[in-house]
């Protein structure tokens, strides 16, 4: 998601009203619910829900954990906009044009109570795309020697993916997975992705096969909404849209791995020492030789006063 | 699969459902044109179901009347009434969906215009809003508004 330098620093307007949508299993009741809270600068909306908590209404629930925009557990909808809780400024969301908040569990999630929201189904989909490297060297798997093989240029290719937090605001804001329960969701299809552009990886055909036959990828229409409101930047839009290309070139027999990591072999002998250019010069007194063999030892208490 | 079964039967759902395909207000999104035309796509493409089933009881009038009525039928659609009102927004419909649709097979199938993944940095946009499919967008927006003022010219003007 963009982010707002400005918007963000700005001062927010107060007070502010902040209007929740809130649920009680108990009764069913779904109402809409007014506070009036004020704000200071640098508030986020996480932090008017906890002031809320503690000083008007304890029986609010919602969910959070890190307040920093780590965990991924505190999204709920902002003004329309699917959000993290704990890293949008009151400043950004409310203007003094209009003073208020309009706070909702996320959408397209089951809501437990007020602002939680149910992400069985969320993990579930994550789960059934096998969210870990599938290997064929079990013994490697079981006794690791050493690390695979993988190049910096390798890395970058599933590095932005990798970074999902699993907060589940693509998937509220995704109109495909608003109509239809069975597609996987745009956070699910991004870590397909990921495992398959890994080189680490080698269950390709594993994970085309189920992919192909859930036909998940090919629903996406490209609203790319996920890459819009992903507060981690992973874009999962693009990410959906590999995957179908590449999921399209193994319907049509030309898809291949472009390379599978292997384990680094052990270094055969060290590496002989790069010796000193002729030009340089050498303090006096100072054996090189002797310093190769015995390499001095700092201290501790010399590192520490 | 097992996720779709044990998800079916949902109660307490906070689902927007079709709300989201179709109106591009249930879900507000900053800086994302594409969900605007992924709404059009969709809209054109329930307009051109009418068009086409209306479209083919239409073109089966010699069949069914004589060809007299058939031109009775086509000189209907010169100048502006009702009839020649709807084909001209079916033909917007056609030319958005078609244009668009071009664009779609090529960012989708050949997934094209949507850079390389990378490093997120700020300000934080998303590879795929940079890459060219974001231009490729804007061109099929004016290109089909073109091509739908040219039509208008001929069904209203020429006809
Ligand atoms: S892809 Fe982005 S929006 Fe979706 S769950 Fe991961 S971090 Fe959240
Ligand atoms: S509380 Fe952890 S991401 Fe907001």
């Amino acid at each position: 998601m963009a982010f707002d330098l400005k918007a963000a620093t700005r001062r927010p307007p107060s007070p502010v009203r902040v209007f929740v949508k809130r649920y009680d299993p108990v009764s069913g009741r779904v109402w809409w619910q007014a506070y009036t809270i004020k704000t200071y600068k640098g508030m986020t909306v996480l932090d008017a829900l906890l002031s809320i908590k503690s000083d008007v209404d304890h029986t609010l629930t919602f969910r959070y954990s890190c307040r920093m925009g780590v965990c991924g557990s505190c999204g709920v909808v902002v003004n329309g906009t699917p959000k993290l809780a704990c890293q949008t400024q009151i400043a950004e969301a409310a203007s003094p044009a209009s003073p208020e908040l309009r706070v909702e569990p996320l959408y397209n999630f089951k809501v437990v109570r007020d602002l939680t929201t149910d992400f069985t189904e969320f993990f579930e989909k994550h789960r059934f795309i096998r969210p870990h490297t599938i290997r064929s060297d079990l013994i490697e798997r079981e006794k690791p020697t050493l690390e695979y093989s993988q190049s910096p240029g390798e890395l970058s290719e599933y590095y932005q993916y990798s970074l999902c937090i699993m907060c589940g605001l693509c998937d509220s804001a995704c109109p495909v997975y608003a109509s239809d329960t069975s597609f996987l969701g745009p956070q699910a299809l991004t870590q397909a992705y990921r495992y398959l552009a890994d080189t680490r990886d080698e269950g390709w055909i594993l994970r085309l096969k189920e992919l192909d036959s859930d036909g998940s990828p090919f629903k996406c229409h490209f609203a790319a909404s996920c890459s819009a409101v992903c507060p981690k930047s992973v874009d999962p839009a693009g990410a959906v849209q590999r995957l179908r290309s590449s999921l399209l070139k193994y319907k049509l027999r030309i898809y291949r791995k472009k390379k599978v990591s292997q384990v680094v072999p052990p270094m055969k002998e060290a590496k002989p020492i790069v010796p000193l250019p002729p030009e340089a010069t050498l303090i006096e007194g100072v054996d090189i030789k002797k310093l190769e063999e015995e390499p001095p030892q700092i201290p501790v208490e010399k590192l520490l006063y | 699969m097992s996720v779709k079964d044990r998800f079916l039967g949902r109660m307490l759902d906070n689902r927007m459902g079709l709300k989201a395909s179709v109106s591009s207000w249930a879900v507000r999104v900053p800086n994302n044109p594409e969900r605007l035309a992924f709404i059009l796509h969709r809209l054109t493409g329930i307009l051109l179901v009418g068009f086409i089933t209306l479209h083919i009881i239409s073109t089966n009038t010699p069949a069914r009347a004589g060809w007299e009525a058939w031109v009775e039928e086509v000189e209907r659609l010169g100048g502006v009434n009702i009839v020649s009102l709807l084909f001209f927004i079916a033909m917007g419909a056609l030319a958005f969906h078609s244009i668009n649709g071009i664009r779609l097979l090529l960012v989708e199938f050949l997934a094209l215009g949507i850079g390389r993944p990378e490093k997120p940095k700020p300000p934080y946009i998303p590879p795929s809003f940079k890459g060219f499919q974001r231009n490729l967008l804007y061109i099929a927006f004016a290109l089909s508004i073109i091509v739908w003022i040219a039509m208008g010219y001929v069904i209203f003007l020429m006809g």
